[in-house]
């Protein structure tokens, strides 16, 4: 259950909440929503990929974390880039644009995390931190959209099947998911190219695509894992 | 000298017309950047008929082929899924009697016959659900995709229940905005021939005179071209289908929320049949019936008990139904399209389908020139010939395997209204059921072989099967059989509710891929 209300700085002048990652609250989401912002963060790290909002249809931009259901495989490092959504956790913008917070969230109480407000009432660096994290996330979402609506206007999305074969013979097949289609954009008109390059988003597009060969990086990733996990259950 | 056919005219903007200009506009994109015209002419005075409000899946491909957006054609045109048909009181009459004929065919249908397996076995479930899950669908409201397939893919096979007043206004925008559909909007005077009986041109009051290389006549009941001008005659069926009026009347929900059926009800009456369309603003119904087994007010009053006291002020608009077609579709350089070419009662939706699979089979035969367009014509008629008798027989097909008591039923079931390949069927599927390598082999078939056993054995039917038939294809229809059970469950977790999904699609849109 969800209990968003606005922030308050009277009312929640004692809260404080576990923001960052830990052993308590992994970040065990395997796709992350991102946006455009991000990509060169991220592409040092994560496939950037497109899937469908299961409840709207519409497509949006994510990074992946893991091939299972919640799972994070960077959990062990903690120097990787956190997206912006990760970080927002509890808050949101409400549609006024003013601070909002999931009090159900288990992330927050009394006791244990960050504050909110210094004892002066002002916003600790934690809360001008996410503050920072939602600024940037609004605009952000707008351009995004704007540029998933030109790729799909262009044709340039096509689904990508990912199989994976891991070594202790567990097999993984990724549905839903899409990127930029490589011979549509061979065929796009010289004009259009520009027109993506004065855009920024010919740099977006080689950015995704570059992102696909994180996929066996990752890949390879969890294989040292589960090999690691049938190595102990092996061990008398 | 050989003269090229290059100019296309259509007279008629129904939905029949305008199908068939984007069907063959579509087709033709490339050849229309040079010399090939098409133009649809229509009378901005007579209004369009627009009763078919129910399409086959065939409908999909068509649109996507034409370029349209479904999401546009959703918001556009009133539009809701159809899943297939669920015909009530056609057997015994019962409160609980029904059967689905559904759009999916039957699970493992091209490797094995499911028919003999349920005949033999206990029958707990109907043959319906047995093998294929769009039965239960349909019963539990649920769509046949999700937000997330892209537009015009299914998880179940589906076709559109739409709002025939607004689907002809939107193609002839789809077609003259995108297609190069030229759009004239004039009234017939009169047809102008050629010494060998061709039509070389039209009179109009407000356009002058229009020529052309090859006539699309979708001027409806009229057929001012093929019935009027070349003088074709109609060959009617009423011998073997009795309908010949219907009453209709638009239902408006109690709730905008309230749930939408994503298939036709079509439920048995007294001297024929009533149908429901669940339109995202209203329900479409209509009694169709004989006016020789009852009264217009009768008939009125057996409606009115039907949709119950949502029908309280309002009035009823009548339809007269002649049941049957030309005794030629292509005569000359005139083909005749839509109503202009039949008309059989809406019990399984054919109208909109043969609008389809005719332009299509024109514009996928085009002739070059006018010296070979008699071989296509031939061709086209064979066609249409096979497709209005296999349709007439698969209409009779539900009238004939009745138990009813009344009078209207008791007559259908009189050998002497039934076609006689009909009858060889009837009398050959007592033994062996309906299956491939039966006589449904064309390309395009309308009604294949498994609309046959949805009916048969929805209605009772019964074939002889003996005791080792079986023993050959045992495992496999298990198999199949087995997988259905798991499918539909799977399914029923996953899809949403149709009026969900509707309402989603007006919202959020689908995605093309």
């Amino acid at each position: 259950m969800t209990n968003v209300v606005f922030l308050d700085k009277e009312a929640h002048r004692d809260l404080r909440v576990q923001g960052g990652t830990s052993n308590e609250f992994p970040d065990d989401q395997r796709f992350v929503q991102v946006v455009v912002n991000e990509f060169p963060l991220l592409v040092v790290h994560h496939p950037i990929l497109l899937t469908k909002d299961s409840d709207t249809g519409a497509f949006i931009c994510g990074a992946v974390f893991g091939f299972d259901a919640a799972e994070n495989l960077f959990r062990d490092e903690p120097d990787a880039y956190r997206p912006l959504n990760l970080r927002r956790i509890p808050f949101f913008v409400a549609g006024g644009g003013d601070l909002a917070i999931d009090l159900d969230n288990p992330r927050v109480g009394t006791q244990k995390g960050q504050r909110l407000f210094d004892d002066g009432g002002a916003p600790t660096a934690y809360l001008q931190g996410v503050i920072a994290a939602l600024g940037e996330l609004r605009p952000g979402a707008e351009m995004t959209k704007i540029f998933i609506d030109t790729l799909l206007k262009l044709k340039l999305i096509g689904p990508i099947d990912i199989s994976l074969r891991f070594d202790d013979g567990e097999t993984r097949n990724l549905l839903g998911l899409y990127t930029i289609d490589p011979d549509a954009l061979r065929e796009l008109p010289d004009a259009t190219v520009v027109e993506l390059f004065r855009r920024g988003y010919l740099n977006l597009i080689y950015l995704m695509m570059a992102s696909l060969k994180q996929v066996p990086v990752l890949a390879q990733k969890k294989n040292r894992l589960l090999l690691g996990a049938s190595d102990a259950l092996a061990r008398p | 000298m050989v003269r090229p056919i290059r100019n296309i005219v259509i007279v008629g903007g129904g939905t029949a017309g305008w199908l068939t200009a984007g069907i063959i506009a579509a087709r033709h994109q490339g050849r229309m950047k040079a010399d090939f015209t098409v133009t649809l002419v229509e009378s901005p005075n007579i209004p369009i008929i627009g009763v078919g409000e129910g399409t086959w899946p065939t409908l999909r491909t068509t649109l996507e082929k034409m370029g349209v957006s479904e999401t546009e054609f959703f918001r556009e045109c009133d539009a809701a899924f159809k899943q297939g048909a669920k015909f009530a009181r056609w057997t015994t009459g019962e409160k609980h009697d029904f059967y689905y004929h559904p759009l999916m065919l039957p699970q493992g249908f091209a490797q094995v016959n499911l028919v003999p397996h349920w005949l033999r076995g206990d029958q707990s479930r109907s043959f319906c659900d047995a093998v294929c899950p769009q039965g239960e669908l349909c019963e539990d409201g649920l769509a046949p995709k999700m937000i997330t397939t892209p537009e015009y893919q299914a998880v179940a096979n589906y076709a559109y229940h739409l709002d025939a007043g607004k689907f002809a206004p939107f193609l002839q925008r789809h077609c003259t905005a995108k297609l190069g559909v030229r759009h004239v909007l004039a009234d017939v005077e009169s047809v102008e021939m050629t010494e060998q009986g061709d039509v070389k041109s039209i009179r109009t009051k407000q356009a002058g005179e229009i020529a052309g290389d090859l006539f699309v006549d979708c001027t409806g009941f009229a057929s001012l071209l093929l019935g009027k001008a070349l003088g074709v005659g109609f060959k009617s069926c009423s011998d073997i289908l009795f309908c010949d009026t219907a009453i209709a009347m638009q239902v408006p929900y109690a709730a905008p929320t309230d749930p939408m059926a994503s298939h036709t009800i079509s439920t048995a009456q007294s001297a024929g049949w009533i149908w429901d369309i669940g339109l995202p603003t209203r329900r479409g119904t209509g009694y169709v019936y004989s006016s020789r087994h009852i009264s217009d007010e009768a008939a009125e009053e057996e409606l009115r008990r039907y949709v119950g006291p949502m029908a309280k002020g309002l009035s009823p608009r009548k339809i007269p139904i002649r049941s049957g077609h030309r005794e030629t579709f292509w005569k000359n350089n005139c083909v005749a399209v839509g109503l202009a070419a039949g008309f059989l009662e809406p019990l399984e939706s054919s109208a909109i389908v043969l609008v389809e699979l005719s332009a299509k089979l024109i514009a996928e035969q085009m002739p070059a020139n006018r010296e070979v367009m008699d071989i296509v014509a031939a061709r086209f008629n064979e066609v249409g010939h096979y497709r209005w008798g296999r349709i007439i027989d698969f209409l009779k097909l539900h009238y004939v395997l009745t138990q009813r008591p009344e009078k209207f039923w008791r007559d259908n079931t009189d050998p002497a209204t039934v076609p006689s390949r009909l009858k060889n069927l009837l009398h050959l599927w007592k033994y062996q059921p309906p299956w491939f390598l039966d006589e449904f082999d064309r390309l395009e078939e309308v009604f294949p072989a498994a609309s046959y056993q949805y009916v048969l054995y929805g209605m009772g039917f019964r074939t002889e099967i003996g005791p080792l038939d079986n023993a050959g294809t045992e495992s496999v229809a298990r198999k199949f059989m087995d997988e259905n059970v798991a499918i539909t469950r799977k399914l029923r977790s996953q899809l949403p509710k149709n009026r969900e999904l509707v309402r989603k699609i007006h919202d959020y849109g689908l995605q093309p891929i």
